[in-house]
């Protein structure tokens, strides 16, 4: 049997670890196979309204006229929420972290910036009389030109579709995040190669097999029971309370199951205005994606472009890295300034290269507003990175494990973003990865060490 | 908004309740979700589950299957074994419990694959309405539907020979997703060659459409790599394919051949 | 808009509700019996979560009017181990760690039963086409598969 503990990679640290290397039933097994597991849907209130969102068939327009007059005709439509209901109408879900400027409207005063954008929002007895009422507000558009993909956001007479006035994110005065690290060009200069090739991704929906929502439950002492299945607690509370104001501890978040999340679940977007509709009310207020929401509103994974640039020398080191990146945001920020600094911290990814340039932009368009996924802002940089490292590998006729340990990072070394390597492993990882799948690696590879130099030439 | 939903126990009872404005539903696979998920402009729903339409019977080579028979009990009725290809491509089983042949004449491509199958196998729709009965080829039902009030209770089709019907559904996933193309096809052969041939498209226009030209090229010939290619070529001129989530128009038309080929000669 | 009160038996007790028109098998389940077992993630059939057995069948529930039902015998995840011990269906699925979210489990293990009533030594590919009305977003399947074997053998009497 193989042993499940590396007892000489961790020599001595073996002695009390009782868990690890155990096969340990889950908590929630037992809930899931019984039907028991309580998901925020399972919440079953007699008198529960339900809150449907009209939404935006534009790409980027003005609102000339909104008339709610239709909804409100609707048997069992008990309210509607405009912008003028929202105390603090702005999610800026990373405002909790000191990011700025506020940029996206919990719903919208005077413009749309992307198809899918929620306007208006219908409380009503059933689901079918909010959905009917949704149905029945009209809106008068005055469309505004459109910006759909990234190249066009950025062309030099592309329209502006953001008011601070540019189509990017600002970072300190950069329309990009930056990381200068020693001199890209004198070392571009330098080098036996210079390669360059363009990576893309498109975006990718989550599409967890359970929707978005919340039920929120006013409570007989004066506060709001939200029953969630966000995946990010306290942002939710957090944010919450900004928008509907008054003190924090007037809210109490349930959560914690998550019907399947990967990040799509972190926007805070559905609490907030059920808050809203649940004072209005004093009734609980449930909201719900439909399936078709869940796909086309929901936020997905950026679209990702990379050029990167690599200055290489015959024997495979690489001494230059310049990345030019750019991660879509959609019509607002959301996360993605976070996930953009992110993936320019990532780079070059875990290799030691003495000369790195990166521009990371956060690039605004009027599509879906983008979120986190599964690795946010370097699943797609590692892709990019690491089809990179075995083109390199190719064009040298070299092997592409051997390319990696010869330029993997070693505890010490000062990383890009100027922090200090330490419990680097990819040589050790690497290595054993050969010797699991009978990959020869020459001696002196065989010989390397996250803790030494040796082999490398610096 | 849906005010009514009713279940008449006969196809004379479904007729009366069938007022203006009121939508038939079979198996709900293509009523309910709609339903569920959004306002509906309708009031009134006649379910055709009770009203006593199911069931198959074989007499002298030709089936009848009642409108309302499901396509999972197709599939499980040892006589129509030769369907079996398109029913475990179709869906999946907790739908394929729900799903009506009767309803799946009124599917637009690329779903609605029973359309495509029936008009190869040159069946017969038995409708009932206000003034009657009346039987119509499936053809005519596909491409115009039938009357306001009037309801389907049957379809009808000579059960084909041994090795005479061929069937080939291409889909994105290994199960359970509608057609990038599909093609079905009785095509009879004597001394080797090509007598008659009936060959349906499906997911190559909004519905099956029945593939003339392909047609004509196997006739008279033998079922070979050289007619086959002559009229996959042939079949390309018969479709107007289309763009949709599941394949572009240009992707339908460029496997459609492929396709084509492996549903008569398999591979 | 008039409710009606039907009948269903539903793990194996007779059971009288009331149902608005349009009611789907599923929002009968959950919002009028309480079985929140069976999930709602899309409403459209697309997505397996809903599975129930109607009159011995799996059937996606959100799909029929359970006006149109009256009188079925139904049964539901909550009917696999209503008092106690799990089923070695249910016990696999734990043992083999095939669930993460939970959220397809008891759609999944609808689709399950319904296959071992018919054939209870099933191939991995008949289990595969048997599942194939489920979307599981999290395990990427090969433990669910393999917990429906071995739930399978296990109930055959065989040891794994």
């Amino acid at each position: 049997m193989t042993e499940l503990i590396d007892h000489d990679y961790f020599a001595g640290d073996g002695d009390d670890l009782h868990v690890v290397g155990t096969s340990v039933t889950r908590a929630d097994a037992l809930g899931h196979v019984t039907g028991r597991t309580q998901f925020f849907e399972d919440l079953l209130l007699a008198d529960c309204l339900h809150l449907k969102m009209h939404r935006s068939e534009r790409h980027h327009a003005l609102l000339k006229r909104v008339d709610v007059s239709g909804a409100l005709e609707v048997p069992g439509v008990v309210r509607v929420l405009t912008h003028e209901d929202v105390p603090e109408n702005w999610y800026t879900v990373l405002r909790l972290i000191g990011v700025e400027p506020n940029d996206q409207p919990v719903l919208p005063e005077d413009r749309v910036l992307w198809r899918g954008e929620p306007i208006v929002a219908v409380v009503a007895e059933t689901e079918a009389s909010a959905l009917e009422g949704a149905a029945r507000v009209e809106v008068e558009y005055e469309d505004l030109p459109a910006v759909l993909t990234m190249e066009e956001a950025l062309t030099e007479d592309a329209p502006i579709i953001k008011p601070h006035g540019a189509n990017c994110f600002i970072y300190e005065g950069h329309p990009c995040r930056r990381i200068r690290f020693g001199n890209v060009e004198h070392a571009f200069a330098q080098a036996d190669h210079v390669f360059e090739w363009r990576y893309e991704s498109e975006p990718i929906e989550h599409a967890p097999v359970e929707t978005t929502g919340c039920i929120v439950v006013p409570q007989p002492n004066g506060r709001l029971k939200i029953h969630s299945n966000t995946q990010a607690a306290f942002f939710t509370l957090d944010n919450t309370a900004l928008i509907i104001g008054g003190p924090f501890n007037r809210l109490q978040l349930v959560g914690g199951t998550v019907g399947g999340g990967f990040g799509g679940k972190v926007d805070v977007i559905v609490e907030p205005i059920a808050c809203l509709a649940a004072l209005a009310t004093n009734r609980p207020v449930e909201y719900v994606y439909s399936r078709l929401e869940e796909m086309q509103v929901s936020s997905t994974r950026s679209a990702e472009i990379f050029v990167v640039k690599d200055g290489v020398m015959a024997d495979g080191r690489i001494v230059a890295r310049k990345v030019t990146c750019y991660m879509e945001a959609g019509a607002y920020t959301g996360h993605t300034t976070y996930g953009v600094t992110k993936c320019a911290a990532h780079m070059p990814g875990p290799y030691s290269i003495p000369n790195v340039w990166v521009d990371a932009y956060c690039v605004y368009t009027n599509r879906t507003p983008t979120g986190p996924m599964r690795g946010f802002g370097v699943t797609n940089a590692d892709f990019a990175l690491e089809t990179q490292m075995d083109r390199i590998a190719r064009a040298l006729e070299m092997d592409p494990l051997e390319l990696r340990l010869k330029n993997a990072y070693r505890d010490g070394d000062l990383k890009a973003h100027r922090k200090v390597a330490e419990g680097a492993a990819l040589v050790e990882v690497i290595q054993r990865a050969a010797e699991l799948t009978g990959h020869e690696l020459a001696e002196e590879y065989e010989r390397m060490s996250s803790l030494t130099h040796a082999g490398v030439g610096v | 908004m849906l005010e009514t939903v009713h279940v008449p126990p006969s196809v004379d009872e479904a007729l009366l309740a069938l007022r203006d404005g009121a939508v038939l539903m079979g198996g709900g696979t293509t009523v309910m979700p709609q339903v569920n998920t959004m306002p509906v402009e309708f009031t009134e729903v006649v379910s055709l589950r009770r009203a006593g339409i199911s069931g198959i019977e074989v007499v002298d080579a030709v089936a009848t299957v009642g409108a309302t028979t499901t396509i999972a009990e197709i599939g499980a009725d040892e006589r129509l074994a030769f369907l079996r290809p398109v029913v475990q491509t179709f869906a999946s089983p907790p739908l394929r419990n729900l799903a009506t042949i009767g309803g799946n004449l009124f599917v637009p491509q690329p779903g609605g694959d029973f359309g495509v199958c029936l008009l190869a196998l040159d069946a017969t729709v038995a409708v009932a309405g206000p003034a009657g009965t009346r039987d119509v080829g499936v053809a005519e039902v596909l491409e115009h539907g039938v009357a306001a009030g009037e309801v389907v209770t049957a379809v009808s089709f000579p059960v084909p020979a041994d090795g005479t019907f061929f069937y080939r559904k291409a889909m994105r996933r290994r199960y359970n997703s509608a057609a990038i193309v599909s093609v079905a096809a009785v095509l009879v052969r004597e001394a080797g060659v090509v007598r008659s041939a009936r060959v349906v498209l499906g997911g190559a226009g909004s519905r099956p459409v029945r593939a003339k030209a392909a047609e004509h090229a196997l006739v008279g010939k033998p079922l070979d790599d050289a007619s086959v290619a002559a009229a996959a070529t042939a079949a390309l001129a018969d479709a107007t394919t289309f763009d949709d989530a599941f394949a572009s128009a240009w992707y339908r038309s460029r496997v459609l051949p492929v396709h084509f080929r492996r549903a008569l000669l398999g591979g | 808009m008039p409710s009606r009160v039907i009948e269903l038996v539903v793990n194996g007790r007779h059971r009288e509700l009331l149902v608005r028109p349009g009611m789907s098998l599923l929002g009968a389940l959950r919002d009028g019996l309480g079985l929140t077992g069976a999930k709602r993630g899309c409403a459209d059939g697309s997505c397996g979560a809903c599975t129930v057995m109607l009159d011995g069948k799996p059937v996606l529930s959100c799909l029929v009017a359970v006006e149109t039902v009256d009188g079925a015998a139904v049964r539901t995840v909550e009917g696999m181990a209503p008092d106690g011990p799990l089923t070695e269906l249910q016990q696999a699925f734990v043992d083999g760690f095939a669930t993460q979210c939970g959220f397809c489990t008891p759609g999944i293990l609808m689709a399950a039963e319904a296959l071992l009533a018919e054939n209870p030594e099933p191939t991995r590919e008949e289990v595969v086409r048997a599942i194939s009305g489920s979307v599981c977003r999290c395990t990427g399947y090969t433990a669910i598969v393999d917990a429906i074997l071995a739930g399978a053998e296990a109930r055959r009497g065989v040891t794994v």
